[in-house]
């Protein structure tokens, strides 16, 4: 790697005789901060989702992207090269269980993302260079994380949304390349944008073993300027880093019905030993929701004096620092600061009781599908159904007035996918109604072939007392140039997953005490409408046989030299010349003829002619049967070769 | 298609029955020539038709001049690039000297001392020489250029130069005498030599350079050593004002670390290797402001500089140190010094603002961890290193700083800053590797043969004469990259004759050359500045051309797939009309040899 010259440790000479150095004051407000967090929740369906909160600060200051002491440099440097605002970065493998996992709470409607890569960021630039800024943005953020976020260059590929995503989103750029495989090529450039990495603290945790074998995985990474509001400052840049994995601990029970116990260590297969030093704040926090807590009280008295945390139905192997109760869950909190390489932290939960609990479902389930058949045309459905939890929530409320219920679909087709968007079908509870009775608000971009994507978004209203309600939109496919098909065209192409959103509902935590100031908690604490991602699609598009511009030409030149040839033969050809030439040579002729003409009188079952009279015609048909025979060996190539090659 | 066996006896095209006529050898009608023009006339317009289609299936290239691009690399290989330098030897309280005796004797002494390199950015130097008595009389031989400024007789006074007289008034006070005298032909530099009984002893001389371009040599009895004396002053303006007192083998220009685009990025790393023991911050900020701007500003001929910090943690080196037990310190072997650096762990990379080509110098402050702490570096021959750190050429440099007393203290570390005084010590070995970098040597004295010279340091880090050095061989060598990238661009545009070239290619590749000739005119006037930048600018379009994207991808049209594609159609249809013209004529030469053989039978019967 380097070269040492001999000279190497030289004497060095003091070149500088006046130099004043102020002694240094760290510890000022202004300085950069790092926080390193972990929640850890039971799903219901015997799985344990593990959510990491990493979020690095750095004050409003002029040195970033030169200056540094824990914000990664290369990300400042991103902001301040391309003017990004906010900007969102996804890599997710598998796909959430809305059902099972929730699709009511902060954590699910935040960092449940779309297969694949998503990315969206707003600029801070004029409108004109929002595109160049984009693109140079995906460059160097595919080199930063080992992923194709390339591709996103192309206009093809993103999209700018005016109100279907966020609203007031007119500098905001969205992409999203659902086939990226994302592994731990990924997960490495983003560990090192952390001061620890993964050799201390919380993200020791990540055995990549254990992370990839899990059922869901995203990595976010979501950064976001803060104005400083003073002249002459740039703005602060907060980043946060988030990993949701959802894992399925080994139950070795045999009990079924009880939820499956587990620890960190098995888990993770680590433990934690102690804080990265430079965090600010270190805690762990685990969150039971909704068990039924007056029900565990009636069966342990001692529930109070003993805490929440070691009764009858679990018991935790660590007595938590802190027990938050929320309005339908608990969060017990851990600091593990104090927990160091003799002590190590490895958080157990172990279940007494079978317990079963439900968790907040979204009002709307939405699935999406693909109809029809063949190679032409098809069409795209989004169905919605109202979820069993809304549905005795909504017939509680049925007095006062129309109860209606609001969703925002945002949906990006691909160019070669032609959406006919007059062909906008909405069935409710199977009967169709039209269109305006249920799209409030439709904003429609037409795709434009090879240019831009199609963008559509829509606003419903549907009424609370429906049971599901269905959209349906007919499409041709497109045909794509060939050089533009990837190298598995047969696989088929991804049309991204659609967003519903829920603007007029919000996820949040609501504590009944006051919370530390943990990031993690106040992110939770924040209202965030509720979304949910749909399902990828894989249209399979007519591909062409790809050697075919090559036979083209071949057989159309052979045909041509053929005719060509002919043709000159036959202007040169002296026909009486001929005649007269076969007269004289009758008596001549070669011993291959003679034997062919004995075979083919044997064939035909006639005694061999005389050659002398007949030999004109005998000659005929033997040169007729070496050019069939010529035929059938050319023939006989072809079929070897075409089936071979 | 058709099977006609070229028939060795002819037919006959008329029966007649003619006493002594053979049918086989003589024909008595004139063979026509019907097919014949036709099959010819086909070959010919598939002949004619040929450069048309070669014509339509060609691909673009952009001319490139090669003749210029070879005469480039010519000229620069054949005549070295050099800048006029002027000479001024002052000699003062002298008497009986001639001074064109001296400039021939100092003459001598220089090009004995250039004879062996005239290297690449040397000086093409012109010599004057003044020598002024006790009496400040003055003779001077010829000036040549009589706009040159002169030296003003009796300005410099031998009292100037004397024992408790600090060198740097002394370096001013020359500089105000020779200030404004930067005319357009080149630089000047100039060594006043005083002859002056310093009182302290016999013989005693001193040699100082200063940070200016000037130097002095003070002595008494200077008169009777006269041969010595020249060749300290001869010395001094080969070793130190031309070649900027570099050894001969140390980092030449090749590896000057600056980038294609002429800018370089200083990446400052903290690296504490153990956070658990020990967290170091810095106020990196503050340093920037002090210490590296000055340094910045007075490389910006050269190089245009910008400086990045970041504090990294985590980051053990590679290799272990073993412990010694009578220094108390755990020991790194220089042997070792290859496996310092931990390019897993140590993530330096990530610099979204050195964008394109620009170099990237690491320079690194390892704080050990606790286990390892004091950690020294050794050289080769036992002695501990006083700088306790190395550089690696084009890379960067590393420092290692112990924390005092290697105290632990217990309990969760707190993030503490290296004491200011440290950080100083710190920085002052970075511009001392900085220069090292940069060839220069980083000891205030220079020695050879004849003596020791003092040099002064300057607060920018790098003197006047060595900034002229620097700018003189930075584009003597942008020159001769650019060369060496317009030679192997055209060499591979030769090479590959179905290589797509855009046109852009072609405009880059002739402002370069626009370029590098403006370089080397500016630099035949001595204008250092401007033949710096148009020499960088030469070079990275050089650069651009022979990096462009079009060159890149994959824009070579085969051969082969040209003949796959077009054979099918020419092979048979060639081969068809090829032969067809063949036959036709050989069968039009045996029926005319039939009917002249004809004829004279006819003519003698």
């Amino acid at each position: 790697m380097a070269r040492f010259s001999p000279g190497s440790l030289p004497v060095l000479v003091l070149f500088f005789s006046r130099i004043f150095l102020v002694p240094i004051a760290l510890g000022s407000a202004d300085v950069e901060e790092f926080s390193e967090e972990l929640l850890l929740k039971p799903l219901s369906d015997r799985k344990v989702l593990a959510h990491f909160h990493f979020e690095s600060q750095a004050p409003p200051s002029n040195s970033h992207g030169r200056h540094h002491h824990l914000f990664p440099k290369a990300i400042s440097q991103l902001v301040q090269k391309f003017r990004v605002k906010e900007m969102e970065l996804s890599f997710t493998q598998g796909r959430w269980n809305y059902e099972r996992w929730g699709g009511f709470d902060p954590l699910s409607s935040m960092n449940t993302k779309p297969v694949g890569v998503e990315l969206w960021a707003m600029f801070d630039v004029p409108l004109s260079e929002v595109d160049a800024s984009w693109k140079n943005l995906t460059h160097s953020l595919s080199g930063l994380f080992c992923a194709s976020i390339n591709f996103l260059e192309s206009s093809t590929s993103y999209a700018s949304p005016t109100w279907g995503f966020r609203p007031n989103s007119d500098k905001l750029r969205y992409g999203s390349l659902p086939c990226e495989a994302v592994c731990t090529e990924n997960l490495t450039p983003w560990l090192k944008l952390l001061p620890c990495r993964d050799k201390d603290g919380i993200s020791a945790l990540m055995d990549r073993p254990s992370i990839y074998r899990g059922f869901y995985h995203s990595q976010r990474l979501h950064l976001f300027t803060v104005d400083s509001g003073q002249e002459g400052l740039d703005s602060g840049i907060v980043l946060e880093q988030t990993l949701t994995v959802v894992l399925r601990p080994d139950s070795g029970s045999s009990k079924k019905q009880i939820q499956p116990s587990w620890t960190l260590s098995s888990l993770f297969g680590r433990k934690i030993f102690g804080s990265c030093v430079l965090a600010k704040s270190s805690n762990v926090y685990l969150q039971l929701e909704g068990l039924p807590v007056h029900e565990l009280k009636s069966v342990d008295q001692e529930l109070e004096t003993n805490g929440l945390w070691k009764n009858a139905g679990f018991e935790l192997s660590i007595e938590p620092d802190r027990v938050l109760q929320e309005t339908n869950s608990f969060l017990f909190e851990f600091d593990i600061g104090e927990y160091n390489d003799s002590k190590p932290f490895d958080l157990g939960l172990t279940w007494k009781l079978p317990l079963k609990w439900s968790c907040g479902q979204a009002p709307l389930h939405a699935s999406r599908f693909l109809m029809g058949s063949g190679n032409e045309r098809g069409a795209i459905a989004i169905s919605l159904k109202l979820t069993e939890t809304y549905e005795k929530f909504s017939g509680g409320d049925l007095g006062d007035g129309p109860c209606t219920l609001q969703a925002n679909i945002f949906q990006v087709f691909p160019w070669y996918i032609k959406v006919y968007y007059h062909t906008l079908q909405v069935f409710m509870d199977q009967q169709q109604r039209t269109v305006s009775e249920v799209v409030k608000n439709i904003t429609v971009s037409p795709s434009t072939d090879k240019t831009s994507p199609g963008v559509m978004e829509m606003m419903l209203e549907l009424p609370c007392r429906m049971k599901s309600a269905a959209l349906s939109l007919e499409f041709d496919k497109g045909f794509l140039h060939i050089d533009e098909y990837p190298p598995d065209a047969n696989q088929g192409f991804d049309i991204p997953s659609a967003l519903i959103s829920f603007p007029n509902h919000h996820a949040r935590l609501v504590f009944h005490e006051e919370t530390s100031n943990s990031p993690l908690l106040s992110k939770l604490k924040e209202k965030s409408p509720v979304r949910s991602y749909t399902e990828i699609l894989l249209v399979p598009l007519t591909t062409p046989d790809f050697s075919m511009p090559y036979n083209v030409i071949t057989i159309t030149c052979t045909v041509f030299a053929l005719y060509f040839g002919s043709l000159l033969n036959v202007l040169r050809r002296r026909v009486g010349e001929e005649e007269r030439l076969l007269k004289s040579k009758g008596n001549k002729q070669g011993k291959l003829l003679q034997l062919l003409s004995r075979i083919s009188a044997k064939i035909r079952g006639r005694p061999v002619e005389s050659s002398s009279s007949e030999a004109s015609s005998s000659v005929m048909s033997s040169n007729f049967l070496l050019k069939v025979m010529l035929v059938a060996g050319i023939a006989a190539t072809w079929q070897y070769f075409s089936t071979y090659m | 298609m058709e099977e006609i066996s070229d028939p060795p006896n002819p037919t006959r095209e008329i029966s007649e029955p003619m006493s002594e006529f053979d049918p086989k050898t003589m024909r008595t009608t004139k063979p026509g020539a019907k097919r014949l023009l036709i099959t010819t006339s086909v070959l010919v317009c598939f002949l004619l038709g040929f450069p048309f289609l070669w014509k339509s299936v060609e691909i673009y290239r952009s001319p490139l001049p090669f003749h210029d691009i070879d005469s480039l690399s010519g000229q620069i290989e054949s005549s070295p690039l050099q800048f006029p330098c002027t000479f001024h030897a002052i000699f003062v309280g002298f008497r009986s000297m001639n001074p064109s005796n001296l400039r021939s004797a100092i003459l001598d002494g220089v090009t004995q001392f250039t004879h062996r390199s005239s290297g690449c950015g040397s000086c093409n130097f012109s010599l004057s020489v003044t020598v002024q008595d006790p009496d400040d009389h003055c003779t001077e031989t010829i000036v040549r250029d009589p706009s040159k400024c002169s030296y003003r007789c009796g300005v410099i006074k031998g009292n100037d130069f004397g024992i408790g007289l600090e060198d740097a008034a002394v370096d001013e006070s020359l500089n105000d005498i020779f200030g404004g005298c930067t005319g357009h032909g080149g630089k000047i530099y100039s060594v006043v030599v005083v002859n002056k009984d310093l009182g302290n002893g016999e013989g005693e001389v001193r040699a100082v350079v200063g940070k200016h371009r000037h130097a002095w040599i003070v002595g008494s009895g200077l008169e009777e050593r006269y041969g010595d004396m020249v060749a300290k002053v001869s010395e001094i303006f080969v070793k130190v004002f031309m070649k900027g007192g570099r050894e001969e083998s140390s980092i030449n220009g090749e590896f000057m670390p600056v980038g294609s685009d002429g800018k370089v990025v200083l990446s400052f790393n903290l690296l504490n290797s153990n956070p658990r023991d020990w967290v170091y911050d810095w106020d990196f900020q503050r340093i920037d402001e002090t210490l590296l701007s000055p340094v910045i500003k007075a490389l910006e001929p050269v190089a245009n500089i910008s400086v990045e910090s970041q504090v990294l943690y985590h980051t053990p080196k590679s290799s272990f140190a073993s412990w010694d037990e009578k220094l108390r310190s755990h020991i790194f072997r220089m042997s070792d010094l290859p496996f310092f650096v931990n390019s897993n762990e140590w993530h330096l990379d990530t610099s979204v603002g050195a964008g394109g080509r620009s170099k990237i110098l690491q320079f690194v402050v390892y704080i050990p961890s606790a286990g390892e702490c004091p950690l020294q570096l050794q050289l080769p021959n036992g002695e501990m290193s006083k700088t306790n750190g190395f550089i690696s050429p084009m890379w960067g440099g590393v420092i290692v700083w112990n924390p005092a007393n290697c105290d632990k203290g217990s309990g969760s570390p707190a993030r503490t800053s290296i004491p200011p005084q440290n950080l100083e010590k710190i920085f002052e070995v970075f511009l001392g590797q900085f220069r090292q970098l940069f060839g220069f040597k980083s000891e205030a004295t220079y020695t050879s043969g004849l003596g020791t010279f003092e040099i002064l340091p300057s607060e920018r880090g790098f003197t006047e004469w060595e900034l002229d050095v620097l700018s003189r061989q930075h584009t003597c060598f942008n020159l001769q990259s650019c060369a060496n990238t317009l030679g192997s661009l055209s060499r591979l545009v030769q090479s590959l004759p179905r290589m797509i070239i855009k046109d852009e290619i072609g405009e880059q590749v002739k402002f370069s050359l626009k370029a590098a000739k403006m370089a080397q005119s500016n630099a035949s006037l001595g204008a250092y500045g401007s033949s710096a930048s148009s020499s960088r600018e030469a070079r990275s379009l050089a650069e651009d051309a022979f990096f462009h994207p079009s060159i890149m991808s994959v824009s070579y049209f085969s051969f082969e797939h040209c003949f796959a594609v077009y054979s099918p159609f020419f092979l048979p249809v060639s081969m068809h009309v090829i032969l067809a013209a063949l036959r036709e004529w050989k069968r039009y030469k045996q029926e005319k040899a039939k009917y002249l053989t004809s004829l004279t039978r006819k003519k003698t019967a």
